[in-house]
């Protein structure tokens, strides 16, 4: 017999020869001390492939070693109900509701509880310039489930890809107005008068100066803006100062240092500002909603005053009804309000006696609830008090769902995604449930969400309180080192959160934080039950 | 000559009362039985799959199917050759799915004709690896190739059983092991460096 071939050794050493040929193999050997080398190497080789895989030089992960909790099974569910009402009330928004008003131009006209209730009351008129974030929400919540459906049928990158592109498209498609104009200031931007802007104006500048026209939005970054010009879309403006002369037919959205407004504007403001001023002139003939240090009404607002701030100053007219969360109110001589005025003060208001007011002012004072009195023992046994229910309420949920909850500290980790999550979900969660309460799937299931909402905004920072724990004390595995994490953790954000000023914001981040690592772990533990479904199938 | 990785202290009649809870829907057992054999699964699954993530997820999904399947497992089988069946069986489905996509990357390599190693440079390879270069070598093969090495010399499966498990006939086995063998030798004298005899050696 020749040498044999590598293959043929490997099969002899393995036992997978027949007798006959192995025999033949043996006898070969026997004489041939290159085939006896090539056999050794070959067998040495075996041993080590065998040694190396049984080495054993890494841990099991912790969440591993907790049996999988099957409670995760409904908390999906419910995630996925609310995200598909996300959805059911995206097309209720953009195809039902549509075609209920060309319907009722035509004629048809017909109450709707929904409608009325929701879209036509005061409350929803107050927040009707939120309206397209809300449906942005929803379209996202709609990519979700749309991710979800598709994640098994496409890599995770891709099913990203086409749903974040289909996203962008719908959104994008309501504004057919086309592609925008960019305008970046050398430093400032000027559009002369005279001049039309035939779709969307976006501007960053140090000073932006609007005299001419723009037919769609005007989107501006600008320290300075002032518009003299025709607006027929919406301003939305970041910057620290903002004018407006000139009219607006759509609504005016401000994220300012201070908004004047002097000229007509057609549909909603919106201000968050630092002092928002409708002068004498200005007309705004749907709804004024300011969250502001300090507002002051001396122009006419057609529809309802929503306002919650420092101060607030009436020398105007209001069409409709005012309702004011504030430290001071003053009602002076040239005010009238048509309708009913509510007022949550802290102190009492001054209201001139040549006011004229469509009902008498109802108000109250509040106290404010929220000062912290830093010298005070009892401000201290209460942060106590209040870290040990939060360790409590984690250490319920570590004994009640411990997959869960390694899966949701261990998503932490990924701080971009849960973050991104937690924004979505934190108001994406609410609208869907209330939805919920309020179409075919029935109240039950739209409290249950909303609790469930709550429970995951309290459980935020239970989770970001192990993961910190985990980060500073080390991942080791078991039930006791956990809760001693939990502790350390807890006890760490909630001093974080005693900080004056910074305090709130950072318990802001750390329950968007949570809440988005709640999300991305049902996400995940979600898996299992369409793989076993796939199986069964 | 199958041996198994051996799981945990339990004796037959331990595990077979178990498993007779757990059928019977005690989710105290369930959980037992999973702490007994979720850390096995998972060295498993680290070995077959080439990330560290992959194995967890693989590993919380195979424990779902058991659950599932406890039905159909035969008593008069061991227990534990029945759970590595599931873990490979669903680890390479996994495989087989994202392969469909990947085969154009890795193909290729299947069809390298196969030269005689040089014994002595073999060994040398072996000396210069520990098993965590063997492991990192490994998470780079094919799919297919890594697979029938974990098969093999960790699960210690018969051709039979791989072949049935990768869907290739039982004499493409051998010929598959030989395949991964030379393709981990190629990564690790790559990775090592100036050791390419060992893999492409001088033996006529």
């Amino acid at each position: 017999m020749s040498h044999f071939d590598e293959m043929t050794a490997l099969l002899y050493l393995e036992g997978q020869l027949d007798a006959d040929h192995a025999e033949g193999v043996r006898t070969h050997a026997a004489g041939c001390a290159e085939c006896r080398g090539l056999l050794r190497a070959l067998q040495t080789e075996s041993v080590w492939l065998r040694e190396s895989l049984e080495a054993d030089d890494e841990s099991v992960p912790a969440r591993l070693v907790q049996a999988p909790e099957h409670g995760g099974a409904p908390w999906g569910w419910i995630t996925a109900l609310g995200l598909s009402a996300g959805g059911a009330y995206t097309a209720w928004s953009g195809f039902i509701e549509p075609w209920q008003a060309r319907a009722s131009q035509a004629g048809f006209t017909q109450g709707n509880l929904l409608t009325m209730l929701f879209f036509s009351g005061a409350f929803w008129k107050g927040w009707d310039a939120m309206r397209s974030l809300i449906e942005f929400l929803a379209m996202a919540t709609l990519g979700l489930v749309v991710m979800w459906l598709l994640r098994r049928r496409l890599r995770r990158t891709t099913a990203l890809a086409v749903v974040m592109g289909a996203l962008a498209l719908m959104v994008a498609l309501p504004s057919s107005a086309g592609a925008a104009e960019l305008k970046h200031g050398d430093p400032n931007y000027t559009l002369p008068a005279g001049e039309v802007i035939h779709t969307d104006l976006i501007v960053s500048a140090g000073s932006t100066r609007i005299d001419g026209d723009v037919e769609g939005d005007l989107i501006t970054f600008s320290s300075n803006v002032t518009v003299n010009g025709h607006i027929k879309g919406d301003i939305i403006a970041f910057s620290q100062q903002l004018r407006v002369n000139g009219p607006v037919d759509g609504n005016v959205r401000a994220f300012v240092q201070s908004l004047q407004l002097n000229g007509k504007v057609v549909r909603n403001v919106m201000a968050w500002a630092g002092d928002v001023n409708l002068d004498q002139d200005a007309i705004v003939n749907g709804t004024l909603t300011a969250g502001s240090g300090h507002l002051e009404v001396n122009g006419k607002l057609v529809g309802d005053l929503l306002a919650y701030s420092g101060d607030v100053d009436i020398n105007g007219q209001l069409g409709r009804n005012a309702r004011i969360r504030s430290g001071h109110l003053t009602i002076g001589s040239r005010a009238e309000i048509a309708g009913q005025t509510t007022a949550e003060l802290r102190q009492p208001p001054e209201v001139s006696s040549s006011a004229k007011m469509g009902s008498p002012l109802d108000w109250k004072i509040t106290k404010r609830s929220s000062e912290t009195n830093y010298s005070s023992a009892r401000y201290y046994v209460h942060q106590i008090l209040k870290w040990g229910a939060s360790f409590v309420f984690g250490l319920a949920l570590l004994f009640l769902m411990p997959g869960f909850f390694f899966d949701a500290v261990r998503a932490c980790n990924k701080t971009a995604p849960a973050i991104g999550f937690g924004v979505l979900f934190l108001f994406a969660m609410p609208i869907a449930a209330f939805i919920v309460c309020i179409t075919v799937v029935g109240l039950g299931v739209g409290i249950s969400a909303m609790m469930l909402w709550l429970i995951c905004i309290y459980a935020a920072q239970v989770l970001v309180g192990a993961w910190l724990g985990e980060k500073i004390l080390g991942a080791s595995a078991g039930v006791g080192a956990a809760l001693g994490r939990l502790a350390l953790g807890l006890a760490i954000l909630r001093a974080l959160g005693m900080l004056p000023y910074l305090g709130g914001w950072i318990s802001f981040v750390v329950v968007i934080w949570g809440i988005g690592a709640v999300a991305l772990a049902s996400y995940k533990n979600m898996r299992p039950q369409v793989a076993a479904a796939v199986a069964a199938v | 000559m199958e041996r198994r990785k051996s799981i945990g202290e339990m004796s037959t009649a331990e595990l077979a009362d178990l498993l007779a809870q757990v059928r019977a829907g005690d989710s105290d057992a369930w959980g037992d039985l999973y702490r007994q054999y979720a850390p096995a699964i998972f060295r498993f699954c680290r070995r077959a799959l080439p990330t560290r993530e992959d194995a967890e997820d693989a590993t919380t999904e195979i424990f779902m199917k058991v659950r599932q399947k406890l039905g159909m497992y035969d008593s008069s089988r061991p227990f534990t050759a029945w759970l590595y069946k599931v873990a490979s069986n669903h680890c390479w489905d996994l495989l087989r799915r994202r392969r469909i996509r990947q085969d154009l990357e890795t193909g290729d390599l299947e069809t390298l004709p196969l030269e005689h190693p040089d014994p002595s440079q073999l060994e040398q390879l072996q000396i210069d690896h520990d098993s965590k270069h063997v492991r990192a070598g490994l998470a780079k093969l094919p799919d297919r190739a890594r697979m029938a090495l974990v098969l093999r010399y960790y699960s210690e499966m018969s051709y039979d059983e791989i072949a049935d498990t990768l869907g290739v006939r039982r004499a493409f086995v051998g010929v598959l092991l030989l395949r991964a063998r030379h393709q981990l030798r190629e990564v690790l004298a790559e990775s090592g460096g100036g050791l390419h005899g060992a893999a492409a050696g001088g033996r006529p």
